[in-house]
């Protein structure tokens, strides 16, 4: 059984977080948790790590509810981007700050892409993403995982995969286009839902 | 005809990965460039999804549990005047110094076997009372900076009423949000009685925030009031113990927003 708070928009729940609800906190927590751990778990291959980074996350949100604009940009949008900074920070044993600066922006610049917030959404593309990137070559989804999940720069990528830099970079560009398409047609789906 | 950046690069840098002189001028171009800019939000989107492509897990229940009691700690009621919270955040070192000197004799002390088990005692006894302290002020502080970073929010300074017991408290409030974060300090209650705090709506009657005795010598609170509500002033009377439904006794001290 889920409570009414449960059913209540991401831009609600904030607001009752910036009143000091905590209950709010704990709706959010239930929406977001599994798909930002998921990621956590991929980047840090550490449970405990995950979770001490998940735990600290949800924090900042609590504590920083004020500072969200949901009129300017996706709250899980802006917990994936924040939450991938601070899990790549703790593996590559980056200075904080780096992950700050990004913070501040993307707290400003995220858009969800899609309908991020909706769950179903997120069960559809998840399943159609993770077919697309089995049907990358194999190189093209080395690339970008590498980026992704391990927090690479092209150099690092290129020095690691013995490959030249504009051979990298073809590869990224090839793959995310790839994607990109799977991102369009599941916008297209949720418009025609809508 | 203007020139734009390669093709790619808006996905490598949501990925993070461009780097060097690449990263340089592509931060540059996208400052000036609104169609490379809107390329780059389009590719931070696609990015973001990327998350979901890892496989799934699920936290352990603890994890949330451990999160909720953290956030309830940082809630938890405390007492230095509002005023003078953000002038207290400088004590928080000082008093990680104290827990650490106590912490670190408590231990000496306890090395070299002596007897007196009772000024171990002590120590300890301050040991714990520093940390509490040193607790209740890095959450009074998160509370007050919360509320400040709402939009909207006010300071009103209460003042103490002539004739009436010394004291001093500050209140923030938020009107759209109808949070109350007060924190004063005043002489214990006579017996038998309370403080009371009101909101003075600028329409209709006092509304209770809430009531304490001031046994401690500063007290601090947070209190909900519905959405909306324009206050013309906050005050702080002396009830019968419990408190009253409206005030009945003198006002103690009285602050009206600027």
């Amino acid at each position: 059984m889920t409570s009414p708070m449960h059913h209540a928009s991401d831009s609600a729940l904030v607001e009752q977080m910036m009143a000091g609800d905590e209950n709010a906190l704990s709706a959010l927590y239930d929406r977001y948790s599994g798909m930002l751990f998921a990621m956590l778990v991929r980047i840090l291959k550490d449970t405990s790590a995950a979770e001490e980074v998940l735990q600290d996350l949800f924090l900042q949100l609590w504590r920083n509810a004020a500072r969200f604009d949901a009129s300017r940009g996706s709250l899980p949008a802006w917990l994936v981007v924040i939450g991938r900074n601070r899990a790549i920070s703790r593996l590559r044993g980056r200075e904080r700050h780096e992950v700050q600066e990004d913070e501040t922006f993307s707290m400003e610049a995220v858009a969800g892409p899609g309908n991020i917030e909706d769950e179903a959404w997120r069960d559809q593309m998840r399943e159609r993403l993770k077919k697309a990137m089995a049907d990358l070559p194999g190189e093209q989804r080395e690339a970008v995982e590498l980026a992704y999940f391990e927090g690479m720069t092209q150099t690092e990528i290129a020095a690691r995969t013995k490959t030249p830099l504009g051979t990298v970079k073809s590869r990224v560009r090839a793959a995310m286009q790839s994607l990109k398409q799977v991102f369009d047609d599941g916008r297209t789906r949720q418009s025609g839902r809508s | 005809m203007e020139e734009h950046v390669n093709p790619g690069d808006p996905d490598l840098y949501a990925l993070g990965a461009l780097d060097g002189e690449e990263k340089q001028a592509f931060e540059a171009h996208v400052r000036t460039c609104a169609a490379c800019a809107e390329e780059l939000a389009a590719a931070r989107q696609r990015v973001a999804l990327l998350a979901l492509a890892a496989p799934p897990a699920a936290p352990s229940p603890a994890v949330k549990q451990r999160l909720m009691q953290h956030v309830r700690a940082e809630k938890t009621t405390v007492a230095v005047p509002v005023r003078e919270m953000r002038r207290f955040s400088f004590l928080i070192p000082a008093l990680a110094a104290c827990t650490v000197f106590f912490a670190v004799l408590a231990g000496w002390l306890w090395r070299m076997d002596l007897r007196d088990t009772h000024r171990i005692a002590f120590l300890q006894r301050r040991l714990a009372n520093a940390e509490e302290r040193s607790q209740e002020v890095a959450s009074t502080a998160a509370e007050t900076d919360r509320l400040l970073g709402v939009p909207g929010t006010i300071n009103v300074a209460l003042a103490q009423q002539p004739g009436q017991p010394a004291g001093q408290a500050g209140v923030l409030y938020n009107q759209r949000l109808g949070t109350v974060l007060y924190a004063g300090q005043l002489l214990p209650a006579p017996a038998g009685k309370s403080y009371q705090l009101w909101l003075v709506p600028a329409q209709g009657a006092p509304v209770s925030l809430g009531v304490f005795s001031a046994k401690e010598a500063r007290v601090a609170m947070t209190a909900h009031v519905s959405p909306g509500i324009a206050a013309k002033a906050f005050a702080v009377t002396i009830e019968p113990q419990g408190g009253m439904p409206q005030p009945t006794g003198p006002k103690v001290l009285v602050g009206v927003p600027g």
